[in-house]
């Protein structure tokens, strides 16, 4: 078989090929978004499509301008961290109580919770807040967001709980530690990165979901995912502003989902699959 | 230690475990079930424009068997549902196997692999609606110089349910990647081995072994994936709500309409608990396959 190692080098570059199309079609649509919000607004509906134009940031500039950006990103920011840190709270002891347990019931309910569709809820809900006037507050978008945050919490961390060694309650527990003690000052430090994990995993998603901040919250606590769809109506011709728009909504989720690439893959997957 | 100390430590510790998980399950009890009975009284009942609610029984779901929207945003949930599945698996599996060839990735690409689905789909809807203009988009513009007659994309009511899972399955294709590549990777190398010394194909190799030994994590990645795409909403929402016509009216846009926007929430109620109960038997249905090809 003289031919082998020809056949594995040509193998190889047939893989790499099929890499770089896959990177392509994964990364042009993205790439496009950010070039457009860089055209000046004559060009971004130039057609043919331009490739090759003078940069300018007049988009970003004009979305400050017309709209209370920033305002709603810091409406965004409000929900995001408080429906992460409440999903921690009350995740944090609950997956390590089904850990120890192993009574798994109060996992498997919080995430029935999460698979079922949204609008479900979100119709009782809408009669409920507005019943002791909270549409359109924070506390409101808050605790709907945590319906998303908890499941990803106590499911990340449950495979971390796990993977302690059982000795080492064990011992502690023989010095007249309580449960309670072992959970904060024993296990909780040994799944830091865990936290970390699934704290980014909770803020990823409670920033992207659009159903609950859509009917929850009114002209002042809108969301920046919510406010976006007003964009598309505002300005169907604005596309310059629309895609700077995209493109600042969608920085914050990438950027974090960056920096933990490495262990996010059984944090998506509930779990599912150990990566 | 004595008997009674041991059991009072025990009874302790088992109140220490109840209260620990109390707050998350009291939160869900309260903002989940709670609401889902309501939901379930809600179904029952139907409301004037006063508000006054009057006990109708099953009149909601006898209305929604009549009802020619409800079967037409059934179907358009399966349509888009089946289509967008299978691609998203054959381009998941084929992506998977690229990347598992692949060796020792830097992080920086892995980042740009997971990018499409860790942004908003919101904002793959807004990109997509400015790449799929008819009349100025880039797609109509790469199809031209292809020789290739435009399309109307997201505005024609043929082609709005194709276009729909063509995003969708651009945004989702990686994550069912990374599952995938995540059973790829915890298969026993010693498979392959004995096969290369029998002299399989790599097709045949795949075929035969691979794909049979992947396919309980095939289902898995179906689950999840089912879970999101029975319950299609936020792409469909931002580019077309259920447009042009009804032709992308998903039951859950649908659902989200007739409350939301026609105010009908006896009817909405009905109509979302018939969608919830599809979502499960769905799952409770690939839960019990993937009992059936596990290895």
């Amino acid at each position: 078989m003289t031919d082998a190692p020809i056949t594995d080098a040509w193998i190889r570059r047939l893989n790499l090929l099929q890499l770089v199309v896959a990177g392509i079609i994964v990364l042009t649509p993205t790439l496009w978004m950010v070039l457009s919000s860089l055209k000046p607004s004559f060009e971004v509906t130039a057609y043919p499509p331009t490739l090759i134009f003078a940069p300018t940031l007049e988009n970003y500039a004009q979305l400050t301008k017309t709209t209370p950006f920033l305002s709603y990103a810091i409406n965004s920011l409000i929900v995001t961290i408080g429906s992460t840190a409440l999903g921690l709270l009350f995740g944090i002891p609950a997956a390590f109580a089904v850990s120890w347990t192993r009574i798994s019931w109060p996992a498997i309910l919080t995430l029935a919770a999460r698979m079922a569709p949204g609008t479900l809820f979100l119709l009782p809900w809408y009669v409920m807040f507005r019943q002791v006037g909270m549409i359109g507050s924070y506390t409101a978008l808050i605790l709907s967001h945590a319906v998303i945050t908890l499941p990803i919490v106590i499911w990340v961390l449950l495979p971390s709980f796990d993977g302690i060694p059982r000795s080492v309650f064990e011992a502690a527990q023989v010095d007249g530690c309580s449960v309670t003690r072992i959970l904060w000052r024993i296990a909780l430090p040994l799944v830091a990165s865990g936290v970390a994990v699934a704290s980014i995993l909770a803020f990823v998603f409670s920033w992207n979901y659009f159903l609950f901040a859509l009917v929850l919250s009114n002209g002042d606590s809108k969301t920046l995912i919510a406010a976006a769809f007003n964009f598309i109506g505002e300005g169907s011709t604005q596309w310059g502003a629309l895609m700077a728009a995209a493109t600042l909504i969608a920085l914050p989720p990438l950027i974090l989902a960056a920096l933990v690439q490495r262990w996010l893959v059984s944090g998506l997957t509930l779990g599912a699959v150990k990566g | 230690m004595s008997e009674a100390a041991a059991t009072f430590t025990e009874d302790r510790q088992r109140l220490e475990l109840a209260a620990l998980s109390a707050p998350a399950v009291i939160f869900t009890v309260a903002m989940i079930a709670f609401p889902v009975v309501y939901t379930v009284w809600l179904g029952l009942h139907s409301f004037s424009s006063t508000g006054k609610q009057s006990f109708v029984g099953l009149a909601n779901y006898s209305r929604l068997l009549a009802d020619t929207e409800f079967w037409h945003g059934l179907w358009v949930t399966i349509a888009l549902y089946v289509l967008s599945l299978v691609l998203q698996l054959v381009f998941g599996v084929w992506l998977a196997l690229v990347l598992f060839h692949a060796k020792r990735l830097p992080g920086i690409v892995r980042s740009l692999f997971i990018s499409p689905f860790m942004m908003p789909p919101v904002v793959a809807g807004m990109m997509w609606l400015v790449i799929l203009d008819p009349s100025l988009g880039a797609a109509n513009y790469i199809l031209q110089s292809l020789g290739l007659p435009p399309s109307e994309w997201l505005a024609s009511p043929v082609w709005v349910i194709p276009t729909v899972a063509l995003i969708d399955t651009w945004q989702w294709t990686p994550y069912v990647a990374l599952i995938v590549l995540g059973g790829l990777q915890s298969l026993p190398p010693s498979v392959y081995e004995a096969a290369q010394i029998d002299g399989a194909s790599a097709f045949k190799t795949f075929q035969r072994i691979t794909l049979p030994l992947l396919l309980p994590t095939i289902v898995t990645a179906t689950i999840l994936r089912s879970v999101d795409l029975l319950r299609f909403f936020d792409i469909i929402y931002i580019t077309t709500q259920g447009g042009p016509g009804n032709a992308s009216n998903t039951l859950n846009i649908y659902g989200f309409r007739v409350g939301f926007e026609f105010f009908n929430i006896g009817y909405a109620s009905a109509l979302m608990l018939t969608l919830t109960a599809i979502v499960f038997g769905a799952v409770l249905a690939f839960n019990r396959l993937r009992g059936a090809v596990a290895w």
